[in-house]
């Protein structure tokens, strides 16, 4: 409750906040903000080159079906990569001014949920070109991009706090992002893994997230109430779990940082 | 504000510990190798048992030497730092100027700066317009206020600065040695500013080693000596014991 009040009462400085992060990632490039949506691009288009060819894989529509997990798992690894600094690179703030220090982390995630849903329109547009087309079933996305936002933004949370005190936390949450990557159905099916084993790759949150988006753009279906409903749990317990973990640990962010 | 008490910034039995490091072990792998090590840092009392009211409307100088304390006192008034023990209770909306400047992007113009300086303040967007043409006429930066702040010398940004948080109209208003502002004009008007303000209701609290501008500007003296109050009072009587003491 106090957080909404806080962030109702600052949300001028949310708002700038999250503009400078939008704005401020490619700054000097020169196609600057376009750079968000051409890195996820050249990203499939290498996946889409090695993993037919080389690989062999074969799945229906690979390219749109690589495009729906790439741009939700970049959505998740920008957040998480920026998220975790925001409160050092902050540091000569934190250390003269008092603001509520949840706006850093909170502005990381929605400039990423921002980015996000333009990113989305290239999904759509792979879609209606690629012949999958669109139905009604996309109202579900603004749901399933939420559930990613408090997912991820709970994960913040707690590491930007923790990163403050334990600095290698960054680089052990870089190993771990690499190893979730393959650990999510991105590039390949869950169908490729004997069912005795499958359900491992179902305790990963993201999983269902993936698997809700593909639901939604290209097979056309309602995304499944179980999965659904677990994301939910999961998604509020991180979220207050990462909020309790920051609470705790910014009382010391000015010493410490 | 409660009813029955008009204190705005009450500090209760607050005890201020750093802890010092000789060798600071950040990293994982020099916690897990020295994790026996645990005698290379010292706690050191900077504030001990302070007990203050500081009720509304007035304005207070801390003063004091250096390191005794005046400043981590301001600091924890405005919750940048929290008491190792005891509560710091605050009543109203509080600006800060520990170092004017603080959140200034360097490419953004004067005036994107001033928005974006304000609202860390706690500012909304309509409050901020409603006082910008205040902001930069106090300033008198009419002429540089849509060039980015890395062209500016220091007395400018110092203007604009101390423009934004003495308009930005807050209750208590925290300031931590920075009477020394700009040229002569920009000072004198500075410190008229002050003036006015004390004599509304606003509460302000100075730290400053500029003994004149203070006796000049403040009603009541508290004197820090070595994380402790040592005299709590009328300014001219405090200043005149510490000065006698410095002496």
């Amino acid at each position: 409750m106090q957080l909404i009040n806080n962030l109702y009462q600052y949300r001028e400085l949310l708002k700038s906040n999250v503009k400078k992060e939008i704005r401020g990632k490619y700054k000097g490039s020169f196609l600057g903000i376009l750079w968000s949506f051409i890195n996820p691009l050249l990203q499939v288009v290498v996946y889409a080159i090695v993993f037919p060819y080389i690989m062999r894989i074969k799945t229906d529509n690979y390219l749109i079906y690589l495009i729906i997990g790439i741009i939700p798992w970049t959505f998740f690894t920008t957040v998480l990569n920026q998220g975790m600094i925001t409160v050092r690179m902050n540091a000569g703030i934190i250390k003269k001014v008092y603001f509520p220090r949840e706006i850093l982390p909170i502005s990381v995630a929605l400039s990423g949920l921002i980015n996000f849903f333009i990113s989305c329109i290239i999904i759509i547009l792979f879609c209606i070109f690629g012949g999958v087309g669109i139905t009604w079933h996309i109202l579900f996305l603004p749901l399933i991009a939420l559930l990613q936002f408090f997912l991820t933004l709970g994960i913040i949370f707690a590491f930007s706090a923790i990163n403050i005190y334990i600095k290698d936390c960054e680089y052990i949450i870089n190993f771990f992002t690499n190893m979730l990557f393959y650990a999510t159905p991105i590039l390949y099916q869950t169908t490729l893994f004997p069912e005795k084993v499958r359900w491992i790759l179902y305790l990963n949150p993201l999983t269902e997230l993936i698997e809700a988006y593909r639901d939604i753009f290209l097979y056309h279906q309602v995304p499944g109430f179980n999965e659904i409903i677990y994301l939910i749990i999961i998604a509020i317990i991180i979220f207050l779990l990462g909020l309790m973990i920051f609470r705790k640990l910014e009382k010391g962010f000015a010493e410490e940082v | 504000m409660t009813k029955n008490d008009n204190y705005v910034i009450k500090v209760e039995n607050v005890t201020k510990k750093f802890k010092v490091f000789y060798d600071k072990a950040n990293t994982l792998k020099e916690r897990l190798v020295f994790w026996k090590r645990k005698n290379n840092s010292e706690d050191r009392v900077v504030l001990e048992n302070i007990n203050l009211n500081i009720k509304k409307g007035e304005t207070v100088a801390l003063i004091g030497v250096n390191g005794s304390g005046k400043s981590t006192l301001l600091k924890l008034m405005t919750k940048i730092i929290y008491p190792t023990k005891g509560k710091i209770i605050t009543h109203g909306k509080l600006t800060s100027l520990l170092e004017l400047g603080a959140g200034f992007h360097e490419d953004f113009t004067g005036r994107e700066n001033i928005y974006f300086n304000a609202s860390i303040f706690g500012l909304t967007h309509s409050e901020i317009d409603k006082r910008i043409e205040d902001i930069i006429k106090f300033s008198e930066l009419e002429n540089f206020i849509d060039n980015p702040v890395r062209t500016y010398s220091s007395g400018m940004y110092m203007r604009l600065a101390f423009s934004v948080a003495i308009n930005v109209d807050a209750e208590i208003l925290l300031i931590d040695e920075i009477l020394a502002v700009g040229d002569q004009h920009f000072q004198d008007k500075c410190f008229n500013k002050l003036k006015e303000l004390r004599d509304s209701d606003k509460t302000v609290v100075i730290v400053s080693h500029s003994i004149d501008a203070v006796k000049r500007l403040c009603t009541r003296g508290i004197w820090i000596n070595k994380g402790h109050i040592r005299m709590d009072g009328d300014i001219d009587v405090v200043i005149d014991e510490y000065l006698k003491e410095c002496k």
